[in-house]
């Protein structure tokens, strides 16, 4: 691998501590403002951010797999819609409560998530990716063919909160903290011996296995708490929106997050949450203006990758390297 | 029967888009998200730019030709101007890159053409349909059988006597291999990367009239093109012959058995292949 020399220093890069203390108090001042937003701005701009942070988590739990793992998954939306689809599911068939779904959503997404990792891991590289995109396709079209299940491709709309989300403020609130929540934890299980392996299986396998290293099972459990967190993030949609449909589970709503990070900087930990914020408003921008947001995606896409022929994360480190000399 | 000769039609374009889609992944190794919009483009162009030429069948094999000509142009300029800048980088972000361009390809589409759902009509002298074993059989459908049975020829002969073919050869058998070989790389992938992209907008010619085109087109075509080549084991045009027909037929006795399954059925055999033989039926292993 050509690139293995590279991948390697940015993963060194993400184990040491520099400034630690910093970056943590430059979190809760991120956070503060954040949690203040429905305060300070306008109904229309807050929900931009609910969706924004909606969007990061899945960003951040699909980075973890893409980056961290180095398993690039075209799938990860079939975990983010099983989320979402858990507690519209229930109610739809059960009335069950909000909670009960919401509480399950993770976890039932974690269990598909274990269904297809340990299929999926079998293929390496092009078949990996392919396979997930595979998956993919079949629950987006599951999804649509059994109308009397999921009301096809309408969706299950109309999904009730209880009445301590119902206004605006509480159900932001409750998206920032649950959001941060699984931050904190993602990002605690990067650096768990955890995710030391799980890195240096990444930069490489090989010698990885000579340690011995069981190679499948650390990569099935990344694949898994990557799919709990792409289905807790689908949960918080339904927070957001209370509606459950078959786009989000396609294999364009799992190149999204993928592009986040890029936006934002796959190398750095916070990237994706920089990406997603960066996507959701230029989409609110540009979506007003016109109805080719697709093609703008795909400028922006084309545009990143031209530029930066190294990769755009590269790119982006560097500048987050000027910022950190600024801050 | 009947339904057999319709998944065999099924498979006959199936065939041509995704051999087009495996040569270049063989060679290049480059998934390109883009092929199926190359085959909505080539549609387009045959039943709007060039309707007048469509009446006729001579006229409609000339338009076929164009379609599939000024398509790999295209796929040349873009070949040179941003693939070219990728083979470098991460995969991710080679197939990040196609699929920017397949979202930008598809929505110049709609931009000049409409975002309506066109049908095209079949030319005269390949309309009608004739009688086999007491059901009615379009003739449209046999031409596209017979028209992938020639591709296939003539994909073998290319591949098996010119010197073209031979490195493409040599490529998909080792990809690094012919660095080493005082072979014009640059120059292999353009024509590679061409040839892709002349079959991807022939195959979306040669269905257009028997069609409607519309918005998600070319994401249908290439995921079904994906799940071919991946059967098939990609790079190799005889998996995707066999994928293509095993795709075809499941496809259409499945509308016939059961058709809720049936659009279901293609994922289900990709995903039971790649768990018995990861690689595919006709692939090799990774290096």
């Amino acid at each position: 691998m050509a690139n293995e020399a590279k991948v390697r220093a940015e993963s060194t890069q993400a184990v040491e501590t520099p400034k630690t203390r910093l970056a943590g108090w430059f979190s809760l001042i991120v956070f503060l403002i954040l949690a203040g937003v429905p305060f300070m701005m306008t109904l229309e701009m807050t929900l931009i951010v609910e969706s924004a942070l909606v969007a990061a988590l899945f960003a951040l739990a699909t980075n973890f797999l893409v980056r961290d793992a180095g398993l690039v998954s075209f799938g990860q939306a079939v975990f983010y819609g099983t989320g979402a689809y858990t507690i519209g599911l229930l109610w739809m068939h059960n009335r069950s409560p909000f909670e009960i779904g919401f509480v399950l959503a993770p976890f039932i997404a974690a269990i598909v998530a274990l269904i297809i990792g340990a299929l999926s891991l079998r293929a390496r590289e092009f078949y990996f990716a392919l396979l997930t995109l595979g998956f993919s396709q079949l629950f987006y079209s599951l999804s649509i063919q059994f109308y009397s299940f999921t009301q096809g491709d309408t969706g299950i709309f109309g999904i009730p909160l209880p009445d301590y989300l119902r206004n605006p403020v509480s159900s932001y609130e409750f998206i920032l903290i649950v959001g941060t929540l699984g931050t904190v934890v993602l990002w605690w299980i990067r650096r768990t011996p955890f995710g030391l392996t799980l890195r240096a299986i990444r930069d490489n396998r090989t010698r990885s296995q000579a340690l011995g290293v069981n190679v499948f099972s650390v990569q099935l459990a990344a694949f898994v708490i990557s799919g709990f967190f792409c289905g807790l993030a689908g949960a918080l949609f339904i927070v957001y929106q209370q509606h459950a449909y078959p786009a989000m589970l396609n294999w364009e709503a799992s190149g999204v997050p993928i592009l986040m990070s890029v936006l934002g900087g796959m190398g750095s930990f916070i990237g994706p949450i920089v990406g997603a914020f960066i996507y959701t408003i230029l989409q609110m921008w540009v979506g007003t203006e016109t109805q080719h947001w697709p093609l703008f995606v795909g400028l922006i896409v084309l545009g990143f990758v031209l530029l930066y022929p190294g990769g755009a994360s590269r790119a982006l480190s560097q500048i987050r390297q000027l910022w950190m000399k600024r801050g | 029967m009947v339904s057999i000769l319709t998944g065999l039609s099924t498979a006959a374009i199936l065939f041509i888009v995704s051999a087009g889609l495996s040569l270049v992944f063989g060679t290049m190794r480059i998934i390109n998200m883009a092929h199926g919009t190359f085959y909505m483009i080539g549609a387009y162009l045959v039943t709007l730019a060039f309707a007048g030429l469509t009446m006729r069948a001579t006229g409609f094999v000339i338009a076929l030709i164009l379609a599939a000509v000024l398509v790999s142009v295209l796929g040349i300029v873009i070949e040179m101007f941003v693939l070219r800048r990728l083979y470098q980088s991460e995969h991710l972000f080679q197939l990040l890159a196609t699929w920017g361009l397949m979202l930008v390809l598809e929505e110049v589409t709609l931009i000049v053409w409409g975002p309506n759902n066109v049908t095209g009509s079949i030319p005269g002298g390949l309309s009608g349909s004739f009688a086999i074993g007491g059901q009615s059989f379009p003739f449209y459908n046999a031409f596209l059988i017979g028209a992938a049975l020639v591709i296939a020829a003539l994909l073998w002969l290319l591949l098996k006597f010119t010197p073209l073919g031979r490195i493409i050869r040599a490529a998909v058998q080792d990809t690094e291999l012919i660095y080493t070989l005082g072979v014009n790389v640059k120059r292999l992938y353009t024509q590679v990367f061409a040839l892709g992209t002349f079959l991807a907008a022939l195959g979306g010619a040669l269905v257009a009239p028997s069609t409607s085109l519309g918005p998600g087109m070319d994401a249908q075509i290439v995921m079904e093109a994906f799940i071919v080549s991946v059967i098939g084991g990609l790079g190799s045009i005889w998996g995707t012959a066999l994928g293509a027909l095993v795709i075809g037929l499941f496809q259409s006795l499945g509308n016939l058995i059961a058709p809720e399954v049936a659009a279901l059925a293609p994922y289900l055999v990709m995903i039971l292949v790649l768990i018995i033989r990861p690689t595919g039926i006709f692939g090799k292993a990774e290096a």
